[in-house]
């Protein structure tokens, strides 16, 4: 046999690369797109324009500062997942400029300026998020009213629960009978299927349920764009779970160390004493779903080993439920994760599994 | 001459030297050593230094066929190796140029040497095979497991060894155990089948499972801890019956003959020394120019610049890739995703140690267990950025042991 081709010769193996950080990437950008599409459905034209600025910025800025920093310009779709990311953690009606310098700011100094893909040490997309919103401190709050709400000033949930406690109230029935009792605006179809639920199902128990259950269960609330629909985000999480994109450790640690934190020590600021906190409440609204299985997981600012990786959720909750009860109103879960990125390398030297040597081990 | 882990054996034909199949032409030198056989009769036509696959030349003999098969198809008398001494045993052993087949290559008379203190003595035989797409192992054992079985007294009686372990994976279990079952007679030979995902057929990790499910089902008191298996590939028991019983030194061997531009992939009986071209060839040729031949599996095999090399005793697979799949790759940036933990078996961190030996700081990477890496590929296989880990880690490696020498 003639060998008119030459054979190439390369290290071991020679076989892999089935899965390529391309493919992680964009099945990340896709799990997102349900929640951000509920996030347009709810908020309209604002929110797509906001997504669309965001998503674009990165890009551009991602292979701008890649060609300026003399590196290849990657097309594995890390960019376009940090910028939709952003988008998703604005509020709807935040003016235009506010995720355009999200992005610039993530992509360029949180990313770029440390060496690029992989060698960030903290979240590209919080970085920025985080950056922009502080910078433009009245942004933060330009909610827009829920679908089947009035018009005019909305607030979202956590927001309106902090101003109720701020003003003295003093809740008896539980978080959605405080809001209730300060006229929260809840949307109509709320009111409807909540009341067909008591009468028609509930009552024969003799239990009742207050008005908003529905609305927080679907995400019909103001909010974040991406944050709000809780089921939608958990349907992009299943899949990324499935498709093995993420890994269960992080999200599972954070978010059962948040519910315990605040199922056991939430009811203490509202004078509810112990085991009084309303976990579930807290679970549904803020980014503490968005951020547990998407940003918290982020595989460079994580730790590598499944130890740290534990370890670190459990850290994340803790700290985002210190940060919601005690910190700055609306910056809970980006702090909590930007602080754990902080300690995320101590973790993994704490972690590292030992080698094991089982060429000693059966030595007599 | 070199075919085996340790010295190359001297080289004792010249050119034009008439030689006979299965005369010895390479006798073993220094503590480590194997004899090399011709497996052709015919005339030596050139000696001269080669590099083998993995780059280490060493002396080899082309051989030109010519003249009779003097063994081959000719029944010879089976021995009673019952009645033979333990030594007589071990230097049939040695002089037959067994060596250990499953990529380890050690030579089989030192592993079964009397060691010093020995209490507990389990033989095993691998018979999981060593790499994802070979299946040389489970066609000898479909068709030798009689023999296997004898190989397997063999050594038993020479280790002194008080059980007999039958490891295979549990996909061939169905299929072997029955044949094992019959051929061994007795119920002194226990079957066990493990996970045939690989690494597992990696000997320390057959140890590693034996021991202890050994432990477990005896509560960890009885054998499990105090007992030493010696692990022996079923092909290098198949060639311990050859050598013991039948005299015969180890000329040919079973490899599988695979990879996506081969027309009829298949397992062959292979005499050492045949081109890798020949192979294809057998196996109905080639569907395009390859891209890419390797040697070995494709997980640890050796990719080889030619057609031209020969089979040698360690060869248990050759396959070839088309061009698309040869390819190279384009490393991208660690996203420090973790798969490599994941997936490395000894609970290494491999992009960890990538890192330190890039960075040069061996030191550092041989505290964190560089030196349990075996090599086996996983790493760089899970890798969603294509670094090329073992290649480092292997290179890691060679600075560290340079290092203690020096």
């Amino acid at each position: 046999m003639a060998d008119s081709t030459p054979l190439t010769v390369s290290p071991a193996p020679h076989v892999g690369g089935l899965i390529s950080s391309a493919r992680l990437n964009w099945s990340l950008a896709l799990s997102l797109l349900p929640a951000s599409a509920w996030g347009v459905f709810l908020f309209g034209f604002p929110a797509l324009q906001v997504l669309a600025v965001a998503a674009a910025t990165a890009l551009v800025a991602d292979a701008a500062a890649s060609l300026a920093w003399g590196r290849a310009v990657l097309r594995d779709g890390s960019a376009a997942v940090t910028g939709l990311l952003i988008g998703m953690l604005m509020p709807p009606a935040v003016p235009l400029y506010v995720p355009a310098a999200a992005s610039a700011f993530g992509i360029i100094v949180v990313k770029q300026s440390f060496g690029g893909l992989g060698r960030n040490w903290m979240n590209p997309a919080l970085g920025g998020v985080v950056f922009a919103l502080f910078s433009w401190a009245d942004a933060a709050t330009r909610w827009l009213p829920a679908r089947g709400t009035p018009a005019g000033t909305a607030a979202a949930p956590l927001a309106a629960l902090r101003s109720a406690l701020a003003g003295g109230a003093q809740p008896t029935g539980g978080v959605l009978s405080a809001l209730g009792a300060r006229g929260y605006p809840w949307s109509s179809l709320d009111g409807r299927v909540v009341s067909w639920v008591n009468v028609h199902v509930l009552s024969a128990v003799g239990l009742s349920l207050p008005g908003g259950v529905f609305d927080l269960l679907v995400g019909n609330i103001p909010g974040r764009i991406g944050d709000v629909s809780v089921p939608l985000l958990m349907l992009g999480a299943a899949f990324l779970l499935a498709r093995r994109v993420i890994r269960w450790q992080v999200p599972v640690a954070y978010l059962a160390s948040f519910l315990v934190a605040a199922q056991v020590f939430g009811g203490l600021p509202m004078g509810r004493g112990w085991f009084a906190g309303a976990a579930l409440f807290q679970l549904f609204c803020g980014s503490v779903v968005l951020g547990a299985f998407f940003m918290a997981t982020d595989p460079v600012t994580s730790p590598l080993t499944r130890g740290g990786r534990v370890a670190y959720g459990i850290c994340l909750g803790l700290l985002t439920f210190l940060l919601r009860y005690f910190g700055t109103p609306g910056f809970g879960v980006p702090l909590a994760i930007l602080l754990g990125n902080c300690i995320s390398p101590l973790l993994d030297k704490i972690a590292r599994p030992r080698a094991a040597s089982p060429r000693k081990a059966v030595v007599q | 001459m070199l075919q085996h882990a340790g010295q190359p054996a001297r080289c004792l034909v010249r050119p034009g030297d008439k030689v006979q199949e299965g005369m010895l032409i390479g006798k073993a030198e220094g503590a480590s050593s194997a004899n090399v056989h011709s497996s052709i009769p015919g005339i030596v036509t050139r000696v001269s230094e080669v590099p083998g696959a993995d780059g280490i030349a060493s002396v080899a003999a082309l051989i030109e066929f010519g003249g009779e098969f003097d063994r081959t198809g000719k029944p010879s008398a089976a021995t009673e190796w019952e009645k033979l001494p333990r030594a007589e045993l071990l230097g049939r052993i040695r002089s037959c140029g067994v060596v250990g087949l499953g990529g380890g290559l050690l030579p089989t008379h030192l592993k079964l040497a009397p060691g010093a203190e020995r209490r507990t003595v389990f033989l095993v035989a691998n018979g999981i095979e060593c790499e994802p797409s070979l299946h040389a192992d489970v066609s000898l054992m479909r068709e030798k497991s009689r023999q296997v079985v004898a190989g397997m007294r063999i050594c038993q009686r020479i280790l002194e060894a008080t059980r007999m372990v039958l490891a295979i994976s549990e996909s061939s279990r169905e299929e072997l155990e029955p044949l094992f079952r019959e051929a061994s007679g007795k119920d002194e030979l226990e079957i066990v089948a493990l996970s045939g995902r690989y690494p597992q057929g990696h000997e320390d990790l057959v140890r590693k499972a034996i021991l202890s499910r050994d432990s477990l089902s005896n509560g960890g008191a009885a054998g499990g801890g105090a007992g030493t298996c010696i692990i022996l590939n079923v092909a290098t028991l198949y060639a311990v019956f050859e050598a013991v019983v039948m005299q015969r030194p180890l000329i040919e061997r079973y490899v599988t003959v695979t990879g996506s531009a081969v027309r009829r992939p298949g397992v062959l009986k292979v005499r050492i020394g045949t081109r890798l071209g020949d192979l294809f060839e057998e196996c109905g040729g080639l569907m395009e120019p390859p891209g890419k031949v390797v040697v070995g599996g494709p997980m640890r095999g050796i990719s080889v610049a030619s057609l031209d090399f020969p089979v040698t005793k360690g060869v248990a697979g050759v396959m070839a890739f088309t061009r698309a799949e040869a390819r190279p790759g384009f490393a991208l940036p660690c996203i420090r995703c973790g798969a490599c933990v994941e997936a490395c078996p000894w609970e290494l961190v491999p992009t960890r140690l990538n890192k330190l030996v890039e960075r040069g700081d061996v030191t550092t990477a041989l505290a964190e267990g560089l030196s349990s890496c075996t090599e086996c590929g996983c790493c760089a296989y899970a890798c969603p950025s294509r670094i090329p880990l073992v290649d480092t880690l292997r290179r890691g490696k060679r600075l560290g042991a340079v290092g203690d020498h020096g």
